[in-house]
């Protein structure tokens, strides 16, 4: 019968940086019969999310969230060795993000990436002070289906509404899905530029793509 | 019956009178949670409650009551730009911009800033700032301020000369990434003197550090470093420090000013290490959540700023402009969510300037 509690372990030790220890508790687990999807979705990405919602609150630091990042990314890369052929290496979907341009604010849209990132997504990031035509450039280059814009000025935000109408323009829209974040941003603003989710945080961003991209 | 009242980013909305006690109860209750202080009073609550159901046009306090402001720089108000500064885009100088704001305005103080309003690039144009600052003192009462933003995400490539601390760290090289931003953190800190003591030269009487911790707590660090050096070298000068955030981010976490962990530190722990420094007025930032009412939101920022004031030995003006203070986020802020704010300031959190 397989431990429930081994789940919760594995995320406490990513969430401490316990490497050894987190290693060792997934080989237990999959000796225990868990499937490595199970085990990244159940202990490593709630793991993940916490870190990323501590930080939010000044209670973590950036740093920290850093080499959890780093320790869940050799975690994957560990389980994905365990997986069946047909499933390792699974990309769940593929991601534009940038910070619009003008702005350039990218504290918050880097931590969305790592979190992306970490939750199985290919993510490409255009970076910070980004033309809209980079976000269109780069999602016709890998066949995105998202592109995620951020800002976190009431002056730059207006790019956001600039984009979607870029997005229409080029001829993608059918099969790219747009979210918007940032502070200034509310899902008023998102319905009113037209943006498909708008995301007020990065555990919600990282929610909101896996739900797009089903 | 329902009451006229604002979301956080400003849209008008209309709340039952039960619902705004419910939104101060929970604003009060999120800030005494966030920041490990005590939640509003039941007295601080019911009037708050009275200011948020009066329907007039604008709030105001009582005669007698009234606070200085330490305000946004003339030449944003009249000359900036709409849609980024909130500004009339009235074609003006920065000296006529001042005069009418001491003249017409009223303000208890003027204040220039470089039009980039950032440390750094005021090196490069040094002399027409000494000329502005100059011609401002010549044909203004008023104490003269200088503002700028210590904004080390401008000393990052290709602004400057740094690899992109957020970059390194992505990449793995977190040791790296931290030497770098303790050298940027150094450089900023040597900038802010450096430009700081060529305006003093010309007569400033006074410079606001803006948006402190911007970049996390290298940002708060070197703020309070250069003000620690500025109050040494340049005799009665003095020093505003208004913060950027509610809390300081992290982006070292180990970062220490007089042994005080400065990551993750809220406004009535930021305005202890500001003293230390030497500042002479604090300005704490309280950040508007766009997703909630302004009830919700000035309860939240009193909360904070009232531990603020209950700890502080000096001055503490909070921000209360776009974003910050409970005030929405809209460029051009609402009189009566302004003035409803600033009120409770005022009458709640016994602030003593704006």
């Amino acid at each position: 019968m397989k431990d429930e509690l081994i789940l919760q372990n594995i995320k406490e030790s990513l969430i401490n940086i316990e490497e050894e220890k987190c290693m060792n508790l997934m080989q237990d687990a999959l000796d225990d019969g868990f499937l490595p999807v199970e085990i990244i979705e159940e202990g490593l990405s709630p793991g993940m999310l916490s870190v990323g919602e501590q930080f939010e609150d000044g209670a973590v630091f950036l740093p920290q969230v850093m080499m959890v990042a780093a320790l869940m990314e050799k975690c994957v890369a560990f389980l994905n060795d365990n997986m069946p052929e047909s499933e390792a290496s699974k990309i769940h979907g593929i991601v534009v993000i940038g910070t619009v341009e003008g702005d350039v604010h990218d504290i918050g849209k880097n931590i969305v990436k790592v979190l992306l990132n970490v939750n199985g997504f290919e993510v490409h990031d255009v970076g910070r002070d980004a033309l809209l035509s980079k976000f269109i450039e780069k999602a016709k280059e890998v066949d995105a289906d998202i592109i995620a814009s951020s800002a976190l000025m009431t002056g730059t935000m207006e790019a956001m509404g600039d984009l979607e109408s870029e997005i229409k323009a080029a001829g993608i829209h059918d099969r790219v899905k747009t979210m918007v974040g940032g502070a200034p941003v509310t899902q008023y603003w998102a319905d009113k530029i037209g943006a498909d989710a708008y995301a007020e945080n990065a555990g919600e961003a990282v929610k909101l793509v896996s739900d797009m991209v089903k | 019956m329902e009451y006229e009242q604002r979301m956080g980013d400003g849209r008008r909305i209309m709340m039952a009178k039960e619902d705004i006690i419910t939104d101060i109860e929970n604003g009060s209750n999120e800030a005494a949670e966030k920041g490990k202080i005590p939640a509003l009073t039941d007295d601080d609550m019911d009037h708050l409650l009275n200011i948020f159901l009066d329907p007039s046009r604008m709030a105001t306090v009582d005669v007698g009551d009234e606070v200085v402001m330490s305000t946004d720089e003339g030449y944003a108000v009249f000359s900036g730009n709409y849609s980024e500064m909130g500004g009339a885009g009235i074609p003006m100088d920065a000296t006529s911009a001042n005069i009418a704001m001491e003249r017409v305005m009223g303000a208890d103080c003027v204040t220039y800033a470089w039009v980039d309003y950032n440390f750094k690039p005021s090196k490069a144009v040094i002399t027409q700032l000494q000329q502005e600052i100059e011609s401002i003192l010549l044909n203004t009462i008023s104490p003269c301020s200088y503002g700028a933003m210590p904004n080390l995400g401008s000393y990052y490539k290709p602004d400057g000369p740094f690899d992109n601390v957020g970059d390194l760290m992505a990449e793995g090289k977190i040791m790296e990434a931290l030497e770098v931003y303790k050298q940027v953190a150094e450089d900023a800190t040597e900038d802010m003197v450096w430009v700081t003591g060529k305006l003093a030269k010309m007569g400033l009487d006074n410079l606001n550090i803006d948006t402190a911790g911007a970049a996390g707590d290298g940002d708060f660090l070197a703020a309070l470093k250069a003000t620690e050096i500025l109050k040494k070298t340049i005799p009665n000068f003095s020093v505003e420090v208004g913060m950027a955030n509610e809390f300081v981010l992290g982006i070292d976490g180990t970062m220490e000013y007089d042994s005080m962990r400065l990551a993750g530190m809220y406004p009535h722990d930021q305005v202890v290490a500001c003293e230390k420094a030497g500042v002479d007025i604090y300005g704490p930032v309280c950040n508007t959540n766009t997703r909630k009412s302004t009830p919700w939101n000035v309860a939240r920022a009193i909360a904070f700023t009232k531990e603020c004031s209950n700890v502080a030995n000096i001055p503490v003006h909070p921000n209360m402009g776009m974003g910050v203070g409970g005030v929405p986020m809209v460029e051009n802020p609402t009189l009566d969510a302004v003035t409803k704010a600033s009120k409770a300031m005022v009458e709640i959190a016994n602030v003593d300037g704006i």
